[in-house]
């Protein structure tokens, strides 16, 4: 988040119930641009598969949308019931949600109705803050919704879950109650004491992966899990190009020199500027992987690859990909990686025009950097909820 | 002696043109001249902003620019040096 004094990663992993072709729990998070909130939701529909997937879809989209436009939750949650469809077997129509709003002073509210209470870990121990009860005007078996409010504080993380990971193992030897409540709570502490500074992803994901073990592996019900986590921010430099004025290289050069961060270099005469700039040598690799130019390596760079290809490539992996736990190899993959391990990134774009690349007959992947980069952009803000800075030079 | 220093040139507009074959000319040089010849590669050779270096890929062989540089080429560019002591 802008000008706040520690992000807020917000990740979520899913595991659908075996033998359904889709989950009934879902899980939409949002960042409120001009704002800087952060709102997201996890719901789980009534049953199981397609009808629990709807419900739990229209729930979760709704919930976003109306809390991010400042409607109340009384009638927030009033409308979603109103709107979701009876189911004909049952008679009822009932999907369960958890809503956190989470603003850039850290200022977090959080909203619960159905879902099992979410746990806030602050120091590696559970916080409990005051739960107030709210009773709505509904003819629905849970009346109950549960709110309450605190002040995140760096290295705070909210765990919220469905009760697909409450209630995993159920009526197993082991864990004839299911899991319950008070022991995620706790295994989310020993995870936490373990790791200090796991991501949001990978502790959502080792939670239903706990969850979905207790039910020896095959899920008996939706199993989500959805992190919040308040930390310093990680931050990456990606710098492609020759700057516009010969004058400027001496500026690129100490602006990756002395960047706090990861750094990435695109582009073979930008590394050759920073390399005579820095006076540093660059080792270049002799094998191409994933259809790429190779990789090479300098002192005080993080990674150095080929420059429109090679970003081509990473705009293609996050338009096509929503997941964040990155598969194949290659430099593009490889960047794509170090862009969803940071929070903060910053592109320094080099607007000088490559003469050579402007031959009508080369490959139309030869774009014009800038468009390559202004597409990247738009992708890791819109859809991975990544902060961007884009200078050019 | 000295080894013959072969350079590959790794930018975008070689590799798009052909360079990408480049890659496997480790596995052409005859065994008699595996000790005599040094293959790197360079992130860009910056050849290709000038027509008169003529086309993408290219190669620097001791110095020497190949242009539209194939496996073949480069071969026998290494051999002339190698035999008639060329571009030393």
């Amino acid at each position: 988040m802008k000008g706040n004094r520690f992000f807020v990663e917000v990740d979520a992993f899913l595991k659908k119930k075996e033998g359904q072709p889709v989950c009934g729990d879902c899980f939409v998070s949002r960042k409120v641009q001009n704002e800087h909130r952060i709102v997201a939701t996890l719901s789980d529909g009534l049953g199981s598969g397609v009808k629990a997937n709807v419900l739990a879809t229209m729930t979760a989209s709704m919930a976003v949308n109306f809390i991010s436009r400042h409607e109340p939750i009384e009638r927030t949650a009033k409308a979603i019931m109103r709107t979701l469809p009876i189911d004909s077997k049952r008679m009822m129509s009932y999907a369960t949600f958890t809503i956190i709003d989470v603003r850039h002073d850290g200022e977090t509210r959080v909203v619960e109705y159905g879902n099992p209470k979410c746990a806030v870990v602050r120091n590696g121990e559970l916080f409990q803050p005051h739960r107030n009860e709210m009773e709505l005007d509904t003819d629905k078996a849970d009346k109950i919704m549960y709110s309450f409010e605190f002040k995140a504080q760096k290295e705070d993380r909210l765990v919220f879950f469905s009760d697909g990971v409450s209630q995993a193992g159920i009526g197993t030897n082991y864990n004839p109650f299911g899991w319950e409540e008070d022991q995620v709570h706790q295994y989310i502490c020993d995870v936490i004491a373990d790791n200090k500074y796991i991501s949001a992803g990978q502790l959502a994901k080792k939670i239903v992966r706990q969850a979905v073990s207790k039910d020896i592996l095959k899920p008996k019900d939706d199993t989500s899990c959805g992190v919040i986590y308040f930390r310093e921010p990680r931050k990456l430099l990606i710098c492609t190009g020759p700057p516009f004025h010969k004058r400027d290289d001496e500026r690129l050069a100490g602006t990756i020199n002395g960047f706090d961060g990861r750094k990435i270099v695109c582009g073979g005469t930008t590394a050759q500027i920073l390399a005579r700039e820095l006076k540093r040598e660059i080792e270049v690799g002799m094998m191409a992987k994933g259809g790429l130019p190779p990789t090479s390596k300098m002192d005080g760079v993080d990674l150095i690859t080929e420059g429109i290809l090679t970003l081509g490539g990473v705009a293609s992996y996050l338009e096509n990909n929503a997941n964040t736990s990155v598969k194949g190899e290659g430099p593009a993959v490889d960047i794509v990686r170090m862009l969803f391990d940071s929070d903060e990134i910053h592109f320094m774009v080099g607007t000088k025009i490559n003469e050579a690349h402007q031959d009508p007959n080369l490959p139309v992947e030869l774009e014009i950097r800038r468009n390559v980069i202004k597409k990247i952009k738009r992708l890791l803000e819109d859809k991975f909820l990544k902060e961007v800075k884009l200078e050019f030079i | 002696m000295e080894k013959v220093d072969v350079k590959i040139c790794y930018g975008t507009m070689c590799y798009v043109m052909g360079g990408s074959h480049l890659e496997m000319l480790k596995d052409h040089i005859p065994a008699e001249w595996a000790d005599r010849v040094h293959i790197s590669a360079s992130p860009c050779l910056d050849l290709c902003h000038n027509t008169e270096n003529g086309k993408a890929p290219f190669v620097s062989v001791n110095g020497k620019i190949v242009s539209e540089a194939n496996i073949e080429k480069v071969i026998s560019t290494i051999k002339v040096v190698i035999k008639d002591g060329l571009y030393q």
